[in-house]
């Protein structure tokens, strides 16, 4: 009782840690920068901001990726956690051999992994181009799903199910009423997860992108050149925006209790 | 329908990775049992021997990506587990709102992390450098470079690996539990040990798989941030691959590095409990 | 030594190459790669129009209107060509995009690109391994009428019969006055002891080792195994002596200016530009000899709209058209007609005219005689010699 403030404040330091170099990207999305390189501090400004989309190809390369983000989560969210369900809660043969297996992606360097699908794919003569980049987003996310979602789904009770399929509940509503709800933390922490690799995903997706151009590619790029003060400040407005997510999940709690 | 049910439930994720996994995974082992050069051609050759040269040549940096590996899974458990705890138990209505935030770094290019973090770290940079003027460092101090620099990206950018199955596991366990044990043991440090940590063996597990895997296998933070003498087999399987193209030796070393990965989680697995506690 | 490829025609490999996704045992059967074939520039006539072309480019390496939002010398292209392009800044690293040519390439199927722009470093395994196409020179008279005469005929592409250059770059050295103490000139002061751990090399092999063999007083495209063995010793004993730093990628730019190296191997537009915030940093080709790079356009092989490709390449050896890229790409043009223009247009735009001056009169971008006498070529190195060099150079600066 006596020492409540550790814990709260330690998180709040190792938060402050976590956004220490954002920090730097949002305060040299206001430098005054000189030239094509963006390191030497000069003032403020706001021009970025008010030229944001002058970079003809940052902003499809960002929308790339969300879109890219977006769906690959979805689908890589709902396999996942498929597989992750099988594997706690079912004994099969086989079962072993999955749990095990199920790492391997993870494990992969993303080179080799990335020029051996676009060996595949050009093989079965498949344009390379969102689609591909889908296609192997989702492939490498359902492994760190799974992990994330068996986190929550061992030792799985199951006689919340039961007591549902007693009542005379049917599969689907067990699941979508009894079993999603208990084990949805994981599941919604394995999107975020998964979210976030996609959009960063840069190895595997230079390979099979095709004329496709997402923004870890087109940054990578243009840092040969000198990033461009405007990337930090599309950083800056994803953040915000993805604060603004978290916040509304603050206020929507507020009111269901 | 109850026994066909786990099947059900694993075919299309099975399917996608039979498809999109499994396939390309064993044209890497086809590649790999290759000989030839990319202008002379490939030959499939059953050539074992490329695994053995390979391992020969690059034994140092394999040894030091599963060590650092093992560094970076350890002390980003060790920051990450008070942080998940606060979450899941003192969290209320935040708790979502902080796993976002805990997450958010990663929406940023992590070209541009990176960077970032080499703007923080240098020489003379704004930590460094009024550090060197009072004294408190030496004048050739420099944090770039080493493995430090190393090992500290990669804690910065797996903590959140960590935190997130922690958090998933922690905010399951049952409060009535958790009242009844600090009931029965003196203090609170015991209660934790005897329960909490084991019924949050699960995320330790999760989090420690998501961080040590994919950190044995990253090249960029030694890339960016480090020196000469930190190159990782994932710099080294890069560079055959892209610089060298020596496809069969960078595809044998990926292999080997899958293998030594599968053994030390097989072994962790093995340490951590039996198969009930940890699923 | 080629007999097993030479023997794989054409039906095999298809067979191969489809039993490779069939199944396991189907799938350990190999691809074969036939042997490369030498080519030479097309004198055959261009294939007809088609009113599309694909370009791949690295970002921010062509004219950008803050306005309108697009590239205007594309627009313009379009405009009097009638040609729908589509401009994708797809590049992010020479040797990954080399990777997805490769992939279709050697399957023999076309990359859906008509126009990459490759480093020429890689130019000379290209055309060993035919994936370029030949050029129709006569198609391209612009290059011929407007190009220096340093662009024309590199040892690895002779008669410039796959390659015409995007634009050119110089690897120097650069240095900060105020941490060296001194002025800079020459390759032995990247090696010098009293600059220990403030020393900058590339982690790009040939930047390094052409530079080194320089200071050995050797020509790059005429070194032998053995001047290359003496190169990777010297290399090797300056990180022993922990003399260098780090070997960079392209992030060295920021370690000059924050100060962690006090020198560092260099390309002369990124310091042109560090020298606007950075204005102490200064830039010099040794004189023992410097590098001309070039990043050139190349058409790959089975691109479907050659025609289109051959104008893209004449409409940007126009010189107003290549002064209007290199006044915003800011890196070495390889036309130098350019430099007036640049010129007049910064009397014709008042606002810009200090910027577009530093611009026309930099010796970083616009070299004098006497520092292009200096410049040396990229050596075109067979399979081998660039597999020794790589695993010399590796042996050298990795551990």
């Amino acid at each position: 009782m006596r020492r409540r403030w550790v814990l709260p404040a330690y998180s709040a330091g190792v938060i402050a840690y976590l956004f220490l170099p954002i920090g730097v990207m949002v305060a040299f999305g206001f430098n005054d920068a000189r030239g094509h390189f963006n390191v030497v501090w000069h003032g403020v400004t706001l021009r970025w901001y008010r030229h944001l989309f002058d970079i003809p190809d940052l902003a499809m390369a960002i929308r790339n990726s969300l879109v890219i983000a977006a769906i690959s989560t979805v689908l890589a969210t709902a396999l996942g956690t498929a597989i992750a369900l099988a594997i706690s809660r079912h004994r099969f043969r086989g079962r072993g051999t999955a749990n095990t297996f199920i790492f391997l992606p993870m494990a992969t360097p993303e080179v080799v992994m990335g020029a051996s699908l676009l060996s595949m794919f050009v093989t079965l003569n498949v344009a390379r181009g969102l689609v591909t980049i889908l296609l192997a987003h989702v492939m490498f996310n359902i492994s760190y799903v799974v992990v994330t979602v068996k986190a929550r789904t061992s030792n799985f009770n199951t006689e919340w199910e039961d007591a549902a399929r007693d009542l005379g509940a049917g599969g689907w509503t067990t699941f979508r009423t009894v079993t999603l709800p208990l084990i949805f933390p994981g599941v919604l922490a394995a999107a975020v997860l998964a979210f976030a690799l996609s959009v960063d995903d840069f190895v595997i997706t230079s390979f099979n992108a095709g004329q496709t151009v997402t923004f870890p590619l087109w940054v990578f790029g243009a840092s040969r050149f000198g990033v461009p003060p405007q990337v930090n400040v599309m950083g800056t407005l994803l953040l915000l925006v993805g604060g603004a997510g978290a916040l509304t999940t603050v206020a929507l709690q507020r009111r269901k209790g | 329908m109850r026994r066909k049910t786990p099947y059900l439930l694993l075919a299309p994720g099975g399917a996608w990775l039979a498809a999109f996994y499994v396939v390309p995974a064993l044209s890497m082992l086809s590649v790999s049992l290759q000989r030839g050069s990319l202008e002379r051609g490939y030959r499939f050759a059953w050539r074992w021997q490329t695994y053995t040269e390979v391992l020969g040549t690059h034994h140092t940096q394999f040894t030091r990506s599963l060590v650092y590996g093992v560094f970076v899974t350890a002390l980003c458990l060790a920051i990450g587990y008070p942080l998940a705890y606060a979450i899941a138990f003192r969290g209320g209505r935040w708790k979502n709102a902080l796993l976002f935030a805990i997450i958010l770094p990663f929406f940023v290019s992590f070209v541009i992390r990176t960077l970032s973090w080499r703007f923080i770290l240098a020489d003379q940079g704004f930590v460094l450098g009024p550090l060197k003027s009072l004294g408190l460092l030496p004048h050739g101090f420099h944090v770039l470079g080493t493995p430090a620099a190393v090992i500290g990206g990669l804690v910065y950018n797996f903590l959140p690996f960590m935190v997130l199955p922690l958090y998933v596991s922690l905010e399951k366990l049952d409060h009535s539990v958790l009242d009844a044990a600090h009931d029965l043991y003196s203090n609170r440090w015991s209660a934790f040990r005897h329960v909490t940590f084991p019924l949050s063996l699960p995320g330790i597990l999760a989090g420690s798989l998501l961080t040590f895997i994919p950190a044995a296998g990253d090249y960029i933070n030694a890339s960016l941030l480090g020196g000469p003498n930190t190159t990782m087999i994932g710099n080294v399987i890069q560079r055959e691959y892209l610089t060298n193209t020596n496809y069969p030796q960078a595809s044998a070393l990926s292999l080997i590095l899958m293998v030594a990965i599968l053994a030390m989680v097989g072994l962790y697995v093995r340490l951590l409990g039996p198969e009930e506690l940890t699923g | 030594m080629n007999d097993l490829a030479l023997t794989t025609s054409i039906t095999r490999r298809e067979l191969l190459r489809l039993s490779a996704v069939a199944g396991a045992a189907g799938l350990l059967a190999s691809c074969g790669v036939s042997a490369p074939k030498k080519t030479r520039a097309s004198v055959a006539p261009l294939p007809p129009k088609t009113g599309a072309l694909s370009v791949a480019n690295w970002p921010l390496y062509i004219d950008a209107d803050v306005k309108t939002k697009g590239h205007p010398t594309v627009e313009q292209f379009q405009r009097e060509t009638g040609t729908a392009v589509r401009y994708k800044e797809a590049i992010d690293d020479t040797e990954t995009f080399f990777g997805t040519l490769r992939e279709p390439l050697a399957a023999g199927k076309p990359t859906g690109w008509d126009i990459a722009v490759l480093s020429d470093w890689i130019l000379a395994r290209m055309i060993r391994l035919d994936y370029v196409e030949p050029l129709h020179l006569d198609a391209i008279p612009n290059f011929t009428a407007n190009a220096a005469a340093a662009y024309k005929n590199p040892s690895y592409d002779p008669g410039s019969a796959h390659s015409i250059p995007w634009q050119a770059g110089i690897t120097g050295i650069a240095y900060n006055p105020k941490l060296t103490g001194r002025a800079i000139d020459s390759v032995a002061d990247l090696f010098d002891p009293a600059f220990r751990g403030k020393v900058g090399m590339f982690s790009e092999m040939l930047d390094s080792m052409c530079l080194t063999l320089l200071l050995l007083g050797v020509e790059p495209a005429r070194a032998t195994q053995a001047d290359a063995k003496a190169a990777r010793d010297k290399i090797a004993a300056q990180r022993k002596a922990g003399i260098v730093r780090n070997f960079y990628g392209q992030e060295y730019g920021d370690a000059l200016a924050n100060g962690d190296l006090a020198l560092t191997i260099a390309w002369s537009g990124d310091i042109f530009q560090l020298q606007e915030s950075n204005p102490e940093l200064r830039f010099v080709v040794p004189k023992e000899g410097g590098i001309l790079w070039t990043d050139t356009m190349i058409i790959p092989k089975g691109a479907a709209n050659i025609a289109e490709a051959h104008a893209w390449m004449n409409f940007y050896y126009r010189p107003e058209i290549a002064a209007r890229v290199t006044e915003s790409v800011q890196y070495v043009s390889t036309v130098p007609a350019s430099r007036a223009i640049i010129l007049a247009d910064a009397e014709a735009r008042p606002a810009e005219r200090a910027a577009l001056q530093r611009l026309a009169n930099s010796d970083l971008l616009y070299p004098d005689d006497a520092s292009l006498a200096r410049l040396h070529r990229y050596p075109g190195l067979s399979e081998d010699d660039e597999k020794a060099w790589n695993q010399m150079f590796q042996e050298a600066t990795q551990g």
